[in-house]
């Protein structure tokens, strides 16, 4: 077998195992992520401000993702960037944290831990405790 | 015979500085070059040029590419922060570098572009390890197992268009890249 021939079945054996790899990938995101629940929910969303004073929403909602969620609560005002990757929040109840300016940014959790997604695609599951941290 | 090495030696010296001089110039173009590129994608999500980048001079620069990889991760830090995000950094990049020499007599595009696309693929898996690490302080080794894991799930969308950029930038700028690193090396060298 000459050396080119050798080299491209590398190349082969090389592109096949990334082909390979992508599908393990997808299929593993496809088994795990997350699944939104349908129907009505109740929930509690909690903002922490700059001075750490605190205001909580109870509702009920039958919102999939966190963002329509937050929409629905009354009193709740944010507004953001929208992006490729969703909302990014930016402003919450008035108060603006612009890592640019001071690296201050909305932190969001769920039941005590960091949220993994934006909120376009953060789940909501009933009894969800959401928070939204000022944080620097 | 004396004055003939004395001289030999002072052009020694001279060309060792000169060397040296050319060097520190090339480590402060590549980093200009990597962090222009890096901001100019900010916005695309995923889609950068930082892992071509460091193949390309870790191809270039060689061992010397350790005097590139501190100082990119030094400015980044300085940039943005030094969050969780910044831990990764000080493995991720170098792991690449690693990775690119143990290969470097490859000249193969596909063989490079194969590299950027795993790279690419396996990044989120490399940044879940801060978050493992973190917290298992806070929760045990289970915890901080799940924590690194629905992290690394979730990032998995952007993983693939990691990798599908990679493999194409890689692809398409390997060529004309490497050209102009050639004629660089035959002049300078």
């Amino acid at each position: 077998m000459t050396d080119t021939k050798k080299t491209n079945r590398k190349l082969i054996i090389g592109i096949t195992a990334l082909v390979l790899l992508i599908v393990v990938f997808a299929a593993v995101f496809l088994l795990f992520r997350p699944k939104t629940v349908q129907g009505a929910k109740s929930i509690t969303i909690e903002v922490v401000d700059n001075n750490a004073a605190s205001t909580i929403y109870d509702l009920h909602t039958d919102a999939e993702y966190l963002r329509q969620a937050m929409e629905q609560a009354e009193g709740l005002e944010f507004s953001g960037t929208e992006s490729e990757y969703g909302m990014m929040v930016e402003t919450v109840n008035g108060v603006t944290a612009d890592w640019n300016v001071d690296q201050s940014y909305w932190g969001f959790y769920v039941n005590g831990d960091y949220c993994n997604y934006g909120i376009d695609t953060q789940p909501v599951v009933d009894g969800d405790a959401f928070k939204i941290v000022y944080s620097k | 015979m004396l004055l003939k090495s004395s001289i030999a030696s002072k052009m020694a010296a001279g060309n060792k500085l000169k060397k040296s001089t050319y060097d520190i110039a090339m480590t402060g173009v590549a980093i200009a070059i990597i962090e222009v590129c890096k901001t100019a994608l900010m916005g695309a999500p995923n889609i950068e040029l930082t892992s071509f980048w460091v193949i390309m001079f870790t191809l270039f620069f060689g061992r010397k590419i350790l005097f590139v990889i501190p100082a990119f991760i030094l400015i980044e830090g300085c940039m943005f922060g030094f969050g969780i995000w910044w831990v990764m950094y000080l493995y991720a990049w170098p792991l690449l570098a690693l990775l690119t020499g143990i290969f470097r007599k490859q000249e193969n595009v596909v063989f490079w572009a194969v590299l950027s696309g795993l790279y690419g693929l396996f990044f989120g898996a490399l940044c879940a390890v801060p978050y493992i690490v973190n917290a298992s302080f806070n929760g045990g080794i289970r915890s901080g197992l799940y924590a690194g894991f629905t992290w690394w799930v979730a990032g998995i969308p952007y993983d693939l268009l990691h990798c599908a950029g990679n493999f194409v930038l890689m692809m398409v700028l390997y060529k004309p890249v490497n050209m102009v690193f050639s004629y660089i090396k035959k002049q300078y060298s």
